[in-house]
């Protein structure tokens, strides 16, 4: 009797997207790697097992102003708009909300003294989870030191790290919603 | 009595947002998570205007105005379309569809507003 053949688990050559500070990327394809560094931003990683398809987003709510959050609901809808990109486009690559398990990453407060930017982001985004029926299987936010997400989205797998405080955290922009945002046009 | 609007989105949190915005105008807010649970309350009552997400599980935005449009008693209601699509290729199908207005979130209350009296009758 012929020993079976050795057999190695193929995986396909990874292919590594970065995510950026108000952006988020959809994906069934399994070689693909969402990746970001999050200070007090956060990224919501969504994956839907039925359909293998998942994706990031990455966003941070209005800057505080004079210490304090904008209190006149800016902030929530920005924080809105960029659940509700990921969450279509999930659903538009077969995804079924029903079916949508949540991870959440960032929310650091990484200067001492100043307004927690990072607990308000991870408050809202946990918020959003509860209003809108969506599981949180594992959130990892908080604290004060800067994150490394790699999620491959079409399997759901998510590796989280601490990074050195120094690294470079792309956090510097305010949050830029869509040009159009807003614009009403009546027919 | 103040006028009825229907609120017609997936997200819990949007349709808070919306009521929110709304009833500090001094507006009614009815609320749907798709087009089929829209018409169903539809059935039995008449707003005074529509605003309804496009991608919506069941039954979107495109089909839930196209339905509408159909029906004499809301062949000239008011739907103002308000979602994160901003390709023209889709405001074009929503207008062909009968919808009266194009919004792009994330949404400022007070345009919204000002479309919603702009439009009313």
């Amino acid at each position: 009797m012929n020993a079976p053949a050795a057999t190695t688990l193929h995986r396909p050559p990874e292919q590594r997207i970065n995510v950026l500070q108000g952006t988020s990327f959809v994906t069934d394809d399994p070689a693909v790697v969402l990746t970001t560094v999050l200070g007090s931003c956060i990224a919501c990683c969504l994956y839907d097992p039925h359909a293998r398809v998942g994706g990031m987003n990455h966003f941070l709510l209005s800057e505080p102003r004079h210490g304090r959050m904008r209190d006149d609901g800016e902030a929530e809808r920005y924080g809105l708009y960029a659940m509700e990109l990921l969450v279509n486009e999930m659903l538009k690559r077969g995804a079924s909300r029903s079916w949508l398990r949540a991870h959440l990453y960032g929310g650091a407060n990484l200067h001492a003294g100043m307004h927690a930017i990072g607990t308000d982001n991870g408050r809202f985004a946990r918020d959003f989870l509860i209003k809108d029926g969506i599981e949180l299987s594992q959130a990892n936010i908080g604290g004060n030191t800067p994150r490394r997400v790699d999620f491959r989205a079409a399997l759901g797998q998510v590796r989280c790290r601490i990074v050195q405080a120094d690294a470079r955290i792309d956090e510097n922009r305010a949050p830029q919603p869509p040009r159009s945002s807003g614009d009403v046009e009546l027919f | 009595m103040s006028k009825t609007i229907l609120a017609v989105d997936d997200s819990p949190s949007m349709r808070m947002l919306l009521r929110a915005a709304l009833t500090e105008r001094g507006y009614a807010v009815a609320e749907a998570e798709d087009g089929v649970a829209a018409l169903e309350w539809l059935d039995s009552n008449a707003p005074h205007l529509v605003i309804t997400d496009i991608n919506m599980p069941r039954m979107d935005g495109f089909g839930l105005i196209e339905e509408l449009r159909t029906r004499p008693r809301f062949r000239d209601m008011p739907i103002l379309v308000l979602t994160t699509e901003s390709s023209d290729e889709k405001k074009a199908r929503a207008r062909q569809a009968g919808a009266t207005g194009w919004i792009v979130k994330p949404f400022d209350p007070e345009k919204l507003a000002s479309a919603i009296r702009r439009v009313s009758h």
